[in-house]
């Protein structure tokens, strides 16, 4: 064989793009333009989507109406992550540890998945009142809110 | 809702990973690197030639010892045309990909075809192996296969 072993090494990167559709474009418009998180709610059973959604799923009906929630709410899960691996929004990994839960916002029944600001799992725990941290510069997508922070 | 509203999501996944390739495909791709010569390797029991090399005999459960030098002339078995671009290609679009049965060889290998002017790959038309000058041991220090025209 041979005295010399070689490694094979590949990097591959696949850049891709898709429309927001109307209900995503405008609720990433108010995150990015008005720093306000809008769920959409249900006419027939009064359910507020986060993230929006053209269409009630239990219902069947069209939402129809924004309705502003947040930027607080009540912390349901959460997990801390000390493994760390590339990021499919960036591409790129995102330092390790980080906190990362589902957040119940004021307003609406529906949990919402973010970054958390705290990253010590013993100061988190189910039922803390947090906030939305919005990014100084807010580009249109959900990292216009940059994590989620405790309420004291 | 006016359409100049639409936003669009940009997005990138990046899949870096790296594997030992073992001891018989290292001896190969160092043959590529160093000697600019595409190795393949025998069976003892059929004397089949694996091209690329595996260290084992599909056929015999035998292990294979014996490595054998070839020209890196053969025949395209088969090919197809890559009409669009990809971040994953090594080249971009138009370009040829042929499965090319070396001679001396009993089993294809997939590589790329010359997309210079005036070729047209077929089933069974004679092409070369033409080297990277810049080689570093991974199976694109052969370049491209070429047609050989002089007939």
């Amino acid at each position: 064989m041979t005295e010399r072993l070689l490694d094979v090494t590949v990097n591959t990167r696949y850049p891709y793009r898709y429309s927001c559709g109307t209900i995503a474009s405008e609720f990433f418009a108010a995150l990015r333009d008005e720093k306000k998180i809008l769920g959409r709610k249900c006419p027939a059973c009064g359910r507020v989507y986060i993230p929006p959604r053209p269409v009630c799923g239990p219902c069947w009906s069209p939402t129809t109406e924004w309705v502003e929630i947040g930027p607080q709410g009540v912390l349901e899960c959460f997990t801390v992550v000390t493994f760390t691996f590339l990021d499919p929004m960036t591409g790129r990994t995102r330092p390790v540890p980080y906190g990362y839960g589902m957040i119940r916002l004021d307003g609406s029944q529906a949990r919402f998945q973010h970054f958390l600001e705290e990253s010590d799992p013993g100061k988190l725990r189910v039922g803390l009142r947090v906030e939305a941290v919005f990014a100084p510069e807010r580009k249109g997508s959900l990292s216009d809110i940059q994590h989620f922070r405790i309420v004291e | 809702m006016d359409r100049e509203k639409i936003l669009v999501s940009e997005q990138v996944l990046q899949v870096p990973f790296c594997y030992s390739a073992g001891g018989v495909v290292s001896r190969f791709l160092l043959g590529l690197a160093e000697e600019c010569t595409i190795y393949g390797i025998r069976c003892p029991a059929c004397a089949r030639v694996y091209v690329p090399p595996r260290a084992t005999c599909g056929r015999c459960f035998v292990e294979n010892t014996e490595w054998v030098p070839l020209s890196g002339a053969g025949v395209i078995e088969t090919f197809t045309e890559v009409n669009y671009t990809e971040t994953v290609h090594p080249l971009p679009a138009p370009f040829w990909i042929g499965v090319i049965r070396l001679d001396g060889a009993d089993t294809g290998m997939v590589h790329l075809l010359r997309t210079g002017e005036g070729f047209e790959p077929g089933i069974g038309r004679r092409v070369r192996a033409v080297f990277a000058r810049k080689r570093s041991g991974r199976i694109l220090d052969i370049s491209h296969f070429e047609p050989i025209s002089s007939k």
